[in-house]
């Protein structure tokens, strides 16, 4: 990667908030930024990029930048679980039934400084407040032994399946053929037209604006200081392989609590592309269900959305997460992408409550799967970290109508970091990464080069611009569960619309991986688009 | 229910003999005025309620269709004995039951929209005894067995994914022949045709005779059981 990752420190970030105050008197918007939708220019398109080394420092469950620092600030290991959680807020559902009296009681009773927060309507639980100070695993703990209360948990933290990698050029999408995705398209040819796909990622770029705002200063790891930059205006533009009339569905950012997702990382519109990329258009790459609406549903940040002033305590946590569920399944989704995840207990499975589980998760997946929504969820990519349990994954195989899904690379091995275990149910492409182009998964997404500016030093350092598009390379189980979701589509476009058929269909015709039968390693296998499409006969 | 009553309407017509008929018991005895060998030619139609139901029901939505045929009866002994060799086809456009492939979840069925096309052409042998009860109303049972032609056709199939099959199976049937004429009957009788190795080894038939132990044969059986109307020329 060329230059060093800025690295932010908690005293500088605030630092440099009060200096920008105080510069510019004005208080930044929630979200920490003014944005103009619709102004701005289309997106600049810089093609395939080639000749940049590889090798990210970045791995999976680790967070740098701003975004790092910032979460690092706002959260803390739990002493029981060993997970990192968001310090000030625990996630609780009360019976039904319970009075709001006898939950203060319970409240008061765990914790002095609990309150209950304003909680939206398609939300079954509530997100208690309490002090940062206060251990939120403890107060969940306390709260569990209460009669009133089904699960209490605190906010742990996801992050998105990625092992991103540097791009290199080859416009060689050697991951569609091998799900056999052609043969599916002469049966569909406008895959999944009828299906709205929700994305619960970084949100995409979906849309032109400017944004107007005052980008937070910062130190990196070396101690050198990034100043803030005022005032600055940013362009952003859609993605124009991602972007028809009509193909945005009620999309949401839920750290901001805006209607506009945008997406200043990269993650959440590559994972779009390979779900949903203009195809037959002579431009670019092809996505698999590329007639699908998608609903970008943000809760994972970037270092911009810390930089621009997004709280960090509501980016990446479970009860976002488990929001953004609910919210698809009420608006129409009837299928979900969650290229994101973290490690969880071996144990959820047998209790849910124990610290490191994620209740609410699980029961907003459950509540979506109750309403028609497929799910697919990333395996992991912690393989060769350990290969602890990872999350939401593992409550996927707990459910039928969803499933987690690992990575194989090229020549169908199970690639290097793919995370396995018994929950894991389906392997897709997600690329063996290494030097070969053909390690990786190519989508449009930002240009790093223009967003990332946060590498590079600090005299060159620049505000980013969110207009510049690019064919990048990804690799990772974040890129696997795409695949699936995208021939879930295409099966419940084609008729299959019970989740747990689609779940069915998918595992009964992939192709069988690995050790003879389910195995740890590939679940049941390679997804095969066109024989899960193509259904049975009489005799064949 | 009202194939059945009409049925039982035309056989108590013929059989409700006048007395003066009672008389010329010989220009009607099957076996008595019947000659020693006798070429019949015949034409008929059946409809089939087959063993495969859901596998049927699956695909085309229906569990029975009708056929049309014809073909050559020979009498012996005096009209005692006979063997057959008849030909059908399903009476559908192109002679074709139409569906669609279908995924089977948990036991629901759920249609692809994918068109499947099925063609049944059997070509059966039987003989068989026929009863002298009555100058117009012969009984009669036979046994034999038929060669079946099958073959199925899927949009976007490749070609090792359509069927195009010929198995042997097994017939027994039952009837009574009743003579309106020196030189024309019509029969009616019951069919059971027993056709293994067709259906039950893919597809969604195999997976219906998995799924149930007690439907394994039925599912596996592309044989059913079929009502006949037949009408013979000769004596």
């Amino acid at each position: 990667m060329v230059g060093s990752r800025a690295r932010v420190s908690l005293l500088s970030l605030l630092a440099s908030a009060v200096l920008a105050l105080a510069v510019h008197g004005q208080t930044p918007a929630s979200n920490g930024f003014t944005l103009t939708e619709n102004l701005g220019l289309p997106a600049v398109d810089a093609g395939a990029l080639v000749g940049e080394p590889r090798g990210s420092n970045l791995t999976a469950g680790e967070f740098h930048g701003a975004l790092g620092t910032a979460l690092a600030s706002e959260s803390r290991l739990g002493t029981v679980s060993g997970l990192a959680y968001v310090r000030g807020k625990v996630i609780v559902k009360f019976r039904s039934g319970v009075s709001g009296a006898f939950h203060a009681e319970s409240l008061r009773s765990v914790s002095q400084t609990a309150a209950v927060s304003p909680r939206p309507a398609y939300a079954d639980f509530d997100v208690i407040a309490i002090d940062p100070n206060e251990d939120a695993e403890a107060v969940a703990a306390a709260l569990r032994e209460r009669d009133d209360v089904e699960y209490a948990q605190a906010a742990y933290v996801m992050h998105p399946m990625l092992v991103p990698n540097d791009p290199l050029y080859k416009r060689l999408q050697w991951n569609l053929p091998l799900i056999d995705i052609e043969r599916a398209w002469d049966i569909q040819p406008k895959p999944g037209e009828s299906i709205i796909v929700a994305v619960i990622d970084t949100g995409v770029a979906f849309m032109n604006a400017t944004i107007r705002t005052n980008i937070f200063g910062f130190r990196d790891q070396t101690g050198a200081l990034y100043p803030p930059i005022p005032n600055a205006t940013l362009p952003y533009a859609a993605a124009p392989q991602l972007v028809t009339d009509g193909r945005f569905v009620a999309p949401h950012d839920f750290p901001n609590n805006t209607d506009t997702p945008l997406d200043f990382d990269g993650h959440g519109t590559h994972v779009s592309g390979t779900i949903g990329q203009l195809t037959n258009d002579g431009i670019g790459t092809a996505g698999v269900a590329f007639n699908v609406k998608l609903m970008p549903l943000k809760v994972l940040c970037s270092d911009w959305d810390i930089l621009f002033g997004t709280s960090a305590a509501r980016c990446n946590t479970d009860d976002m997460v488990a929001l953004a569920i609910r919210y698809a399944a009420d608006n129409g989704a009837k299928v979900i992408n969650m290229s994101l995840g973290r490690t969880s207990p071996a144990t959820c499975a047998t209790n849910r409550n124990a610290p490191g589980c994620a209740p609410a998760v699980e029961d907003a997946m459950n509540y979506a799967v109750s309403k028609g929504v497929f799910i697919a969820v990333s395996a992991g990519n912690d393989f060769d970290r350990g290969n602890p349990t990872e999350t939401p994954a593992e409550i996927a195989s707990r459910i039928k109508g969803a499933v987690s899904v690992a990575a194989v690379d090229l020549s169908k091995n199970h690639a290097r970091y793919s995370s396995s275990g018994s929950w894991v149910e389906l392997a897709a492409p997600g690329g063996g990464g290494g030097n070969d182009d053909l390690g990786y998964i190519w989508q449009q997404t930002l240009d790093f080069r223009f967003v990332n500016t946060f590498d590079l030093p600090v005299a060159q350092y620049r505000a980013p611009r969110f207009d510049v598009m690019a064919y990048i390379g990804y690799d990772g189980t974040s890129m696997a569960a795409p695949h699936v979701v995208g021939v879930a589509a295409m099966l419940m476009q084609q008729g299959i619309t019970d989740p747990a058929a689609v779940e069915d269909a998918l595992e009964k015709t992939a192709i069988d991986l690995g050790a003879s039968g389910r195995d740890d390693l590939f679940g049941f296998g390679l997804i095969d688009a066109r024989n899960a499409l193509f259904g049975k006969g009489m005799a064949k | 229910m009202k194939r059945a009553i009409a049925l039982v309407i035309a056989v108590r017509a013929l059989t409700a003999a006048s007395p003066a008929w009672a008389q010329t018991r010989g220009l009607f005895d099957a076996t008595g005025d019947a000659p020693m060998i006798s070429l019949r030619p015949f034409l008929d139609v059946s409809n089939e309620k087959f063993l495969a139901v859901k596998t049927f029901d699956a695909i085309f939505g229906e569990t029975s269709a009708r056929f049309w045929g014809g073909g050559l009866q020979v009498t012996g002994w005096h009209g005692r004995v006979y063997g057959e060799l008849g030909a059908s086809r399903l009476m559908k456009k192109n002679e074709q039951l139409v569906g669609q492939r279908v995924f089977v979840s948990d036991g629901k069925v759920y249609k692809l929209g994918i068109a499947l096309r099925s063609t049944v052409k059997p070509v059966e042998f039987t003989a068989g005894y026929r009863f002298n009860a009555h100058p117009r109303v012969i009984p009669y049972v036979g046994a034999g067995f038929g060669s079946y032609h099958y073959t199925e056709r899927s949009d976007f199939a490749d070609p090792s994914e359509n069927v195009d099959v010929t198995k042997r199976g097994g017939i027994f049937h039952a009837g009574v022949e009743l003579r309106a004429h020196r030189w024309i009957g019509a029969a009616v009788d019951a069919q059971y045709t027993h056709v293994p190795g067709i259906l039950g080894n893919g597809g969604v038939s195999q997976q219906f005779a998995q799924d149930s132990t007690s439907q394994a044969k039925r599912e596996s059986d592309l044989g059913g059981w079929a009502a006949r109307l037949k009408v013979i020329v000769g004596r």
